[in-house]
């Protein structure tokens, strides 16, 4: 009786069921995709320049080698990355200076691509403070992690968050935390931060970093966040993240500077 | 002016003198005193000269003097004839009963001997229900629901398995005026979409006007569903309701006092949340999640020519997870109406409307806590006037003003990460005037022409925003209280004239344009009650309709089937449609996230009914299109609104086994949704990310479902009937598609898979229905 009543109250808006489907998609023809990040951290900027393939292709991605890649900063000094192969292009000990506009220019066979990025200072993080949640419909309790640190004033302030245990980066589009201060300008911040794996449990380390961004950045991960890991059937409309790179290119420049906390739950 | 002196001129100049007198009165059901709306009284002597009733059940009838036979008829009740000898103004006041034989066999729908109103009447086909007469058809969990039933019916396109909203004629979910005795319904949608807030217990009639609309109407763009509740039985106590899988249904009406005023109460709960009740797990104990709705009705005749209506409705949703996240919206409605007859030929309806909608989330406890909130509320006054002119000329005219008053949004709480922030309240003031007239020429020749104007004021206290054309702030200002922000009129030409060619064939053709003033905000695929409605501002102007249409009417085998067959063709202007990524709650620069464009929709529409006998129902078949054109949206190209579903057929038969058993089956079929889908994908962070390439360039699979229905009317006592109605939803379990996700496959991140999900398969439910005589 238990359970039938349980399949009524709950099944009744939850009978849903998914599977794997066929679905004829047309093809297209590739288009350039620039994945390009500047960590104020490690003072390295990372390019990765690959191309689109259709939907259901399962190799991997088709690389770029051989494109010319150059960062210049805010007074105009150019710089080349380094070739790594695999589509990948780097520049170490490149140092980052705070609040200003770095350029990154790809040639790549005669078409140019330039996109821009602002670099902010970082924001400092607060000790991280945990809590224990008693677990609902079925699932385990466990601990939920806050976020702490205090908003600056008076300016646009752009975050990602992003978390790891035990070591493991939760750094894909799904998995980071977006958070601007539109509504919080200038407070001081404390959000936990929830989401399906975000419990944990006794003996657990770990870490947040805040990752400071710009507002094209923010916008375009926003918009990717719509459309990635399944999420574009919830949109009505879902299209392409608006890049910072001109062109009819896909991918982003980011400029970004960090802090880090890190707890163990005892 | 001078276009509208000329326009008066026309009505005006069709006054003649003669030596006429005058038939008044009201038409009533005779068992329960309920007003007859839409009745027919014809005079047999006149071939097609008649009138139908109001929604108040008057009517007025101008002839020479004379010797008449008046027939009064009404679907589902025996047709009365009344011999008069006309020599001065009179008062015929006509109950009809329902007809005895059909008691006895139990009929579902009986027609009286002459129907062929469809092919006289002037307007084009209105789709009219009267819940009782779809009782029986199947549907999901046991919920009898109008709002359902309309979207198997030509032109009416469901939004989607939980989802109540609609679309007509390719126009948008947002532009159809749905009224609950004359009080605009902002969300129509209970349990996120899954049941609308019509509990068909306290609803007489349901009328959807999809194109030739009345000049009465106005403020959307598509369609018009005129909800009327129920008067209450004004002859005796009653009471009637129902057990169902999800809910239980209660109603009582009676007379305040005996054939001059009489109330009604209907409450409907649902109780899923009950049997959570039961559980062990605190967590599960302490969730809620159920709606209601309470409707309320009282009547009473002061005089003889003035009666008062005071109606309400009243429904919530709340889903609560213990303290953790609540949520929950709710329409509120309250109309007090005086009917008054001047004279005769005069009759006068004024109304005071209120008409709210808001909802609320409330998230974590104490310190922790932070609510958002967002209202509409309006106030509306309406005056409407009907001048039964002569037999060949009913002419209606009147004023509406409505107040919007806009709460788009606040968030406030203890939390203090959050900064307290409410978005401008914005005000506006929307104002109609109409005048119509329904005229007969001749025998064969029916035309009603109308003219309305509307005009609509946003207004102060607010702030007025400007924005580049990539929606960025570039300005803003600043308006005190009332003070107009910007105003926009129109004036919307109604028409429409059939013309009978016999008495089993007609034609029909209409023009109407509509104006649309208010916006539902909604970029997800499926309706949610956050949808915020916004007004017309600087920024955005209002939605546009011009509809024509031209229907063929035929009726064979001694009108016991009826073929209507209507095309049509519709432009829209300033339509809506959303920036990438655009923010669209808490934000009170919305209006930088629109881009406006406009759309085309056209279509056939075939329906085949059957509406005698023992076996009853229609089918219904559209063809259609719903095009949008947006300069920033698939670069400026033509594309296919998400209900662009060219094939659309609905079966309904209902067959009555004998007097206990009635059996019922629907069958649904259309070509999906036009739908966004990725050509191609790209990795990012380690991510495969869908590379999108055009909107709405790619089609879900076609749906098809068949519903089943089964009812047993038990044993009648004489105070008391009751019946078991069994439906099974999705008979044969197709799996349709709810949605299709692009994403990597779990087992295999390498991998990117399409994951279709499906909302029902088969779904049996069992509900219980009981009425006290």
């Amino acid at each position: 009786m238990k359970y039938f009543i349980q399949l009524i109250a709950i099944s009744a808006l939850l009978f849903s069921c998914q599977k794997v489907i066929d679905v004829d998609l047309n093809s297209t023809n590739p288009k350039t995709v620039i994945e390009a990040n500047y960590t104020a951290e490690d003072s390295t900027v990372r390019v990765k320049i690959t191309l689109t393939s259709n939907y259901f292709d399962n190799n991997p991605s088709p690389v770029i080698d051989g494109a010319t890649v150059i960062v210049t900063d805010a007074t105009g000094t150019p710089q080349t990355l380094n070739p790594l192969g695999n589509g990948e292009y780097e520049l170490s000990s490149y140092v980052p200076v705070f609040n200003s506009t770095y350029t990154l220019t790809t040639t790549i066979s005669g078409t140019t691509y330039t996109a821009k990025s602002t670099l902010p200072s970082p924001t400092p993080l607060k000790p991280i403070n945990y809590e224990y949640v008693s677990g609902f419909f079925g699932n385990n309790g466990g601990y939920v992690c806050y976020l702490n640190y205090n908003d600056p004033v008076d300016t646009t302030n752009f975050f990602i968050a992003v978390l790891s245990e035990n070591g493991g980066e939760r750094g894909q589009v799904n998995e980071i935390t977006l958070t601007d201060d539109r509504l919080t300008d200038g407070n001081s911040i404390s959000r936990p931060l929830f989401g399906p794996n975000n419990l944990f449990q006794l003996g657990d380390t770990i870490e947040i970093e805040l990752r400071a961004i710009d507002e094209n950045i923010f916008n375009y991960y926003v918009e990717l966040q719509s459309i990635a890991g399944g999420n574009g059937g919830q949109s009505a409309a879902p299209a392409n993240p608006e890049s910072n790179w001109d062109n009819d290119a896909l991918g982003y420049f980011n400029a970004y500077s960090n802090s880090r906390e890190s707890v163990i739950i005892l | 002016m001078k276009f509208i002196l000329t326009i008066l001129l026309v009505f005006f100049s069709l006054l003649t003198y003669s030596q006429d007198f005058t038939i008044s009165g009201s038409v009533t059901d005779a068992t329960n005193g309920e007003d007859l709306f839409g009745a027919v009284i014809k005079v047999k002597e006149l071939g097609n000269t008649g009138t139908n009733s109001n929604s108040y059940g008057f009517y007025s009838l101008t002839l020479p003097q004379g010797d008449y036979t008046l027939i009064y008829r009404s679907t589902g009740f025996e047709t009365q004839e009344k011999k008069i000898h006309l020599f001065s103004d009179t008062i015929i006041d006509v109950e009809l009963n329902i007809p005895k034989d059909v008691q006895q066999i139990g009929e579902v729908i009986v027609s009286a001997e002459k129907e062929n109103d469809n092919i006289t009447s002037s307007g084009m086909n209105v789709t009219r229900f009267d819940p009782k007469s779809i009782e029986t058809i199947p549907v999901l969990f046991g919920e009898k629901d109008i709002m359902k039933t309309l979207q198997l019916t030509p032109g009416v396109k469901t939004a989607g398995e939980g989802n109540s909203g609609f679309f007509v004629r390719g126009g948008g979910a947002d532009q159809n005026l749905i009224l609950l005795d004359e009080a605009p319904v902002y969300n129509a949608s209970h349990l996120l979409g899954f049941f609308s807030v019509f509990n068909s217990d306290a609803i007489k009639d349901v009328a959807l006007y999809k194109s030739g609309i009345p000049a009465e109407y106005g403020g959307r763009a598509s369609s018009v569903v005129d909800v009327k509740m129920r008067e209450g039985n004004n002859k005796k106590f009653g009471a009637s309701g129902g057990l169902g899988l999800i809910s239980s249904r209660l109603t009582i009406e009676a007379p305040i006092v005996k054939d001059k005023g009489s109330f009604i109460i209907s409450g409907r709960r649902s109780y899923a949340d009950l049997f959570l009740k039961l559980q062990k797990d605190e967590a599960l104990k302490d969730t809620k999640l159920f709606f209601y709705d309470l409707n309320v009705k009282a009547n009473y005749k002061i005089t003889k020519k003035d009666r008062i209506f005071l109606s309400g409705y009243f429904g919530r949703d709340k889903f609560e997870l213990s303290d953790k996240f609540g949520f929950s919206w709710g329409n509120a409605t309250g109309t007090l109406r005086w009917n008054h007859i001047i004279n005769d030929k005069l009759f006068s309806n004024t109304t005071v409307i209120r008409s709210t909608f808001d909802y609320e989330f409330s998230v974590g406890s104490g310190d922790e806590a932070f609510g958002i909130r967002s209202s509409i509320k309006d106030w509306n006054i309406k005056q409407d006037f009907t001048y039964y002119r002569n037999k060949n000329n009913t002419i209606k005219f009147g004023i509406n003003a409505i107040h919007h008053t806009f709460k788009p949004g606040s968030l406030t709480g203890s939390n203090e990460s959050f900064n307290e922030i409410i978005l401008h309240t914005r005000y506006a003031l929307e104002l109609g005037a109409y005048i119509q007239n329904e005229m007969k020429i001749g025998t064969r020749f029916n035309i009603m022409y109308g003219l309305r104007y509307s005009g609509f004021n946003y207004m102060g206290r607010g702030t007025d925003y400007q924005f580049d054309e990539n929606g960025n702030e570039i300005g803003k200002q600043y308006y005190s209280s009332w003070e107009s922000i910007k105003y926009y009129q129109g004036l919307e030409p109604r028409l429409s004239a059939s013309y009978i060619l016999t008495e089993k064939n007609s034609i029909k053709i209409s023009y109407g344009r509509n104006f649309q003033y208010l916006h539902q905000l909604s970029n997800a695929t499926s309706s949610s009650p956050t949808d915020n409605w916004v007004p017309s501002s600087k920024n955005v102007k209002p939605q546009i309709a011009d509809q024509i249409a031209a229907g063929y009417y035929h009726n064979f085998k001694d009108n016991m089937y009826r073929l209507s067959t209507e095309i049509y063709y519709k432009h829209l202007s300033n339509q809506i449609d959303y920036r990438n990524g655009a923010a669209l709650i808490l934000n009170d620069q919305v209006e930088g996230e629109l881009v406006f464009g406009k759309g085309r929709a056209y279509g056939l529409e075939v329906l085949i009914e059957k509406n005698k006998g023992k076996f009853t129902g229609w089918i219904s078949y559209t063809l259609s299109r719903s095009l949008r054109t947006f300069d920033e949206i698939n670069n400026g190209k033509e594309f296919s609104a998400r209900q662009d579903r060219i094939h659309d057929i609905a079966i309904v038969l209902m067959y009555r086994v004998s007097k206990s058993i009635a059996l019922s089956g629907t069958w649904i079929y259309y070509t999906g949704d036009a739908v966004t889908f990725p050509s191609g994908k790209y990795e990012l962070n380690g991510t495969y990310i869908p590379y999108y390439t055009e909107r709405n360039g790619y089609r879900m699979p076609d749906y098809h479902r068949m519903d089943l229905g089964f009812t047993w009317y038990m044993k009648e006592r004489k105070k008391f009937e009751h019946n078991l109605n069994i439906s099974i939803y999705n008979v044969y379990a197709r799996e349709n598609a709810f949605s299709i996700t692009f994403e990597e496959d779990e087992n295999d991140p390498t991998k990117t898979v399409a994951v279709q999900t499906t909302l029902f398969k088969l779904i049996p439910s069992i509900t219980y229905n009981f009425k006290l005589k």
